[in-house]
């Protein structure tokens, strides 16, 4: 048997002393020998430390923990507060943040949002509008000249009234 | 058995209160498990006055996280989950350095020491030489990876059984029976190398 396999025995086995034939591996190899040395000693450390006893718990630990689990269940504590301020620093952020949405994307003519000084036409603006003009009303479809719009001021200014 | 069978039934009563959130129905299971898990923190940790503390500790985070607590381990292994992650997390931010005696010995002593692990139980070591031969083996289980340390520690030093280990680190019987051979034959070869490093340095 090779000294690997005899080593893989040992840490295999342990607690154990090995069978006859590690043992008699034991006494011929100087090597494995102190492997086996070490591995009485690692196992006699941890024996030590298993041994050592614990502390004990001081009088009246679990009362006291009892009652300290009474107070964290009743009291609300620092974190729910913080919890709860944040929620509605979020919520609040939130609204404030669809408001403003909601009033970029509405159009700026229109019935939802009725008239506003955008609706009130400058001279100048006419053109466009009158050319636009489905209805034909103002007639100006086939000579869109600045002439009629100045006409046609008026009627806008008294739409708005 | 019937007492066994009756203290199994009161104790799954207690978690059903402490799940509704009664304290006071957590405190036996506190009574009933404090010395596991003192004992755990001990083994863990490996420094006395951290014991308590963390016990609390540990005992808090169990009562908050309980109604997650579904009945399928035990409530012992369940709550030595708790435990194991808590001291780790402790561990990791806490990394006590310590004075390595084991190398600070005369090479005579060593040999000394070694061979009275080996003639000898380890209770008769003098209290000199049971402190040099802790410290050995805390500093080969401080090298090991951790995960490797875990299973070590709970096999050697609270005497688990490999399916225990398998059930509170949430791996296979298999897994844990491979990683501990690993662990084992890594402290042998540490203590080696390490050994070969300290040549020149002992006194």
């Amino acid at each position: 048997m090779r000294c690997n396999d005899i080593r893989e025995r040992l840490v295999d086995l342990w607690e154990g002393e090995g069978t006859v034939e590690v043992r008699q591996h034991l006494t011929q190899c100087a090597a494995c020998a102190g492997y086996y040395r070490d591995l009485r000693l690692v196992r006699a450390g941890l024996r030590l430390w298993k041994r050592e006893e614990a502390p004990e718990p001081t009088l009246g630990f679990a009362g006291r923990l009892v009652r300290q689990l009474g107070e964290m269940s009743k009291a609300p504590s620092v974190a729910d507060f913080f919890e709860q301020v944040g929620r509605r620093f979020v919520y609040a952020t939130l609204v404030l943040t669809f408001l403003a949405l909601l009033a970029l994307a509405l159009p700026s003519t229109g019935p939802v949002r009725g008239l506003s000084a955008a609706d009130i036409q400058m001279p100048g603006q006419e053109a466009s509008l009158a050319y636009s003009d489905p209805m034909g009303e103002t007639g100006l479809q086939e000579s869109p000249d600045l002439a009629p719009v100045e006409a046609s001021a008026p009627a806008v200014t008294n739409e708005v009234k | 058995m019937e007492n066994s069978g009756a203290q199994v039934a009161q104790e799954i009563q207690w978690i059903k209160r402490a799940q509704q959130g009664e304290p006071e129905a957590f405190g036996p299971l506190v009574q009933k498990h404090q010395p596991r898990v003192f004992s755990l923190v001990y083994h863990l940790v490996r420094r006395r006055d951290e014991v308590e503390d963390l016990a609390q500790e540990i005992f808090i985070k169990a009562f908050r996280a309980i109604r997650s607590y579904n009945f399928q381990s035990s409530f012992a292994t369940w709550l030595s989950r708790i435990a194991t992650n808590h001291c780790y997390d402790f561990l990791r931010h806490e990394r006590a350095s310590r004075v390595s005696f084991y190398w600070q010995m005369g090479e005579n002593s060593q040999q000394e020491l070694e061979a009275n692990a080996e003639s000898q139980p380890e209770h008769v070591l003098d209290h000199e030489e049971q402190t040099v031969l802790k410290d050995l083996v805390t500093k080969l289980l401080d090298r090991a990876p951790e995960n490797d340390r875990k299973i070590l520690l709970l096999k050697e030093l609270q005497d688990y059984s490999v399916e225990e280990i398998a059930e509170i680190l949430n791996l296979k019987p298999t897994t844990v029976k491979v990683r501990l051979h690993r662990a084992r034959k890594r402290m042998l070869e540490d203590l080696r190398q390490w050994r070969e490093e300290n040549k020149g340095h002992a006194v």
